[in-house]
């Protein structure tokens, strides 16, 4: 538990962290450790707490049993020469899963971990200890990554499973790739609404708007803009994995996928690291 | 009257102790000038001397939202002892508690802790025990967990007894393990104050922290934090009730439309308004004959006769303390009490916005 990078262990008189303790273990008896350990999972576990104690977790969960409660139906309903167990499990997919729930659970979660706080002011308290502020960035978007993860991936897999298992001509890749997808899509998402939500008080607006505008419409409509869309890498990757298309668009090529939905997350988390290094509160009026 | 942790007022190391300025006449044509000659986003580093390494330091500090200055210019140190913050509402005194708590970045100039500016560096809250004005906390978790979890977060060595520790200092103990969610305001307010003493700060400071709190409890407050002075602990805060920063600072900053209209000693910074009449309140004997007499002294303004006794208006507080009981012998009446009724802050400040 040496100095962190960020230099957060400066001691109180300003003088350097232990790492730069020359004198070796001789002294080690007279100088014990002056700090507790890293505070990363203790913001885990309050993050955890208030996103566990929000109202609206409660609404999202109500919001995700949707299409396995679809799929259940469709289940019962029985398939036909047009929708076989195949279409339907892409259409669930791709125009329910890929198109909404992912995206707004995902906007829900990415702004309940900081833009929450921002919003009601507690992140005063955050703010004011010195705590290296990737870290405060990283342990919070590990929570918001997590609880999205949770509730989406198990959700996705029941959903497809439902359709699909023992379903005549059943392809069981699409399990697999839409679970994949959705994975992916939740992962770059939350990473994006997380900085939105330290970039502008009102990002469950805006990222609502981007949702349905950007990522509804625009982006699929033309090759270019399909590069800018996480939906298209989402179902880039998972078709890539099911060995068949996942959606009506034409997907671009995994590599380029991959890259683009990698090089989005890192940008997000360094712009919300960055923007949270120099965080303006004004207390009270 | 100054407490043990204080340094005299001419010995301390705030040498530019209580100037009166008289404030700005007009803000707005001080504001336009800044906004004329300076944009958002300048930043004077070269013109601005280097931060001598005192607890709290402010050298030249502004700040502008768009075109309006919330602070304008202000500079002082802090040493140890209480100081108070006082100021309209409006004045810049949340804005400047900000910036001392690097919460809040200097459009010009520099605040610094111990010699280290306060702008994105967090380690300067290892120093800082920082009690917001804002009243929210987080409601799902009780006194003690959000105590700790301050503790935590200052990675201080035992959280849960460090956490008990300050919740003992501000007699909340009964409540530790409810939820805050709860809490009434006063309530609120100490264990926000609990928060920021978890880590032994050298320097704590405070927005409005008596709000909300009944007069026991602000009685106790104002204790915690004198026996926090005398143990050499730097104390800013701010009040809009005058009657608490009289009874609580050593020193007192006085800010009027985002300038330091006056800093130190309030009597000090009241003697020094030499422009302004002084008004006392005399009981005597027989208060007919002490107006008549006092009426034909020099430096004597104004005199009233109402219930409390005569009220004197002079411009010369020494003299007139020195030469009331002159006058009362000369024609005489027996003095039973002479009381300076503007030496509250009140007046002080009212007169100071009234420039």
């Amino acid at each position: 538990m040496s100095a962190g990078p960020a230099g957060g262990d400066v001691t109180a008189s300003g003088g350097t962290g232990p790492a730069s303790g020359g004198a070796g273990p001789a002294s080690g008896g007279a100088a014990p450790a002056r700090f507790g350990p890293r505070p990363f999972v203790t913001i885990v576990g309050v993050t955890a707490r208030s996103v566990l104690s929000r109202r609206r977790t409660l609404l999202v969960l109500l919001f995700v049993a949707a299409p396995v409660l679809l799929a259940l139906l469709a289940r019962a309903v029985g398939a036909d020469s047009e929708a076989t167990p195949n279409v339907i499990a892409i259409a669930l997919g791709d125009a329910l899963i890929l198109h909404v729930v992912l995206p707004i659970v995902a906007l829900l979660f990415g702004t309940a971990v900081i833009g929450a706080e921002i919003d009601d002011g507690t992140i005063v308290y955050l703010l004011s200890k010195p705590v290296p502020r990737w870290e405060i960035v990283l342990a919070k978007l590990l929570v918001a990554e997590a609880v999205t993860l949770a509730l989406l991936v198990p959700m996705t897999l029941a959903t497809s499973l439902i359709v699909l298992a023992g379903a005549p001509g059943a392809d069981l890749e699409i399990v697999a790739g839409s679970t994949v997808a959705v994975a992916v899509g939740a992962i770059v998402y939350v990473a994006i609404f997380v900085a939105m939500s330290v970039l502008t008080s009102r990002a469950l607006v805006l990222g609502l708007a981007y949702v349905l505008i950007w990522e509804g419409f625009l982006a699929s409509l033309f090759a270019g803009t399909r590069n800018l869309s996480v939906r298209e890498y989402a179902v880039s990757i998972g078709g890539w994995i099911a060995g068949q298309n996942l959606a009506d668009t034409e997907p671009i090529a995994v590599g380029f996928a991959a890259g683009l939905a990698v090089a989005v997350t890192v940008i997000a988390v360094a712009i919300t690291i960055r923007t949270l290094g120099s965080f303006e509160v004004k207390d009270g009026g | 009257m100054s407490g043990p942790g204080w340094p005299g007022k001419a010995a301390g190391p705030t040498g530019r102790d209580a100037h009166a300025g008289p404030a700005q006449p007009g803000a707005e044509s001080g504001a336009a000038r800044s906004d004329a000659r300076v944009g958002p986003g300048w930043r004077d580093r070269s013109a601005a001397p280097a931060p001598t390494g005192a607890p709290v330091e402010l050298i030249g500090v502004s700040r502008w939202y768009g075109n309006v200055v919330a602070v304008n210019e202000v500079s002082f140190e802090l040493g140890p002892g209480i100081t108070g913050l006082l100021g309209p509402n409006g004045a810049g005194k949340s804005t400047l508690l900000s910036m001392i708590s690097g919460l809040l970045q200097p459009s010009t100039g520099t605040v610094a802790i111990e010699g280290r500016p306060t702008w994105r560096d967090p380690s300067i809250y290892r120093l800082v025990g920082l009690v917001p004005e804002r009243e929210s906390l987080p409601a799902y978790l009780t006194g003690r967990r959000f105590v700790e979890y301050n503790a935590r977060l200052q990675r201080v060595l035992d959280p849960q007894a460090a956490a008990v520790a300050a919740i003992e200092a501000v007699d909340l103990m009964p409540a530790a393990d409810r939820s805050i969610g709860g809490y009434s305001k006063g309530m609120r307010q100490r264990i926000k104050v609990a928060s920021a003493l978890v880590h032994d700060p050298r320097i704590l400071v405070l927005d409005e922290p008596f709000n909300g709190m009944d007069p026991r409890q602000r009685l106790q407050m104002m204790e915690l934090f004198r026996s926090m002075s005398e143990a050499g602990r730097v104390i800013l805060f701010s009040s809009h009730i005058l009657e608490e920063v009289e009874r609580l600072a050593e020193r007192i900053l006085v800010v009027v439309a985002g300038r330091l209209a006056a800093s130190g000693d309030f009597r000090e910074i009241r003697r020094l308004m030499t422009d302004r009449p002084h008004t006392f309140t005399v009981r005597s004997s027989d208060g007919r004959r002490l107006a008549a007499a006092l009426l034909g002294r020099e430096n004597i303004f104004g005199v009233e006769l109402n219930e409390r006794g005569v009220t004197a208006r002079t411009a010369d507080y020494g003299g007139f303390s020195r030469a009331i009981a002159v006058v009362a012998r000369e024609v005489g009446v027996t003095l039973y009490e002479v009381v300076p009724t503007d030496e509250s802050l009140e007046s002080v400040f009212s007169y100071l916005v009234g420039q």
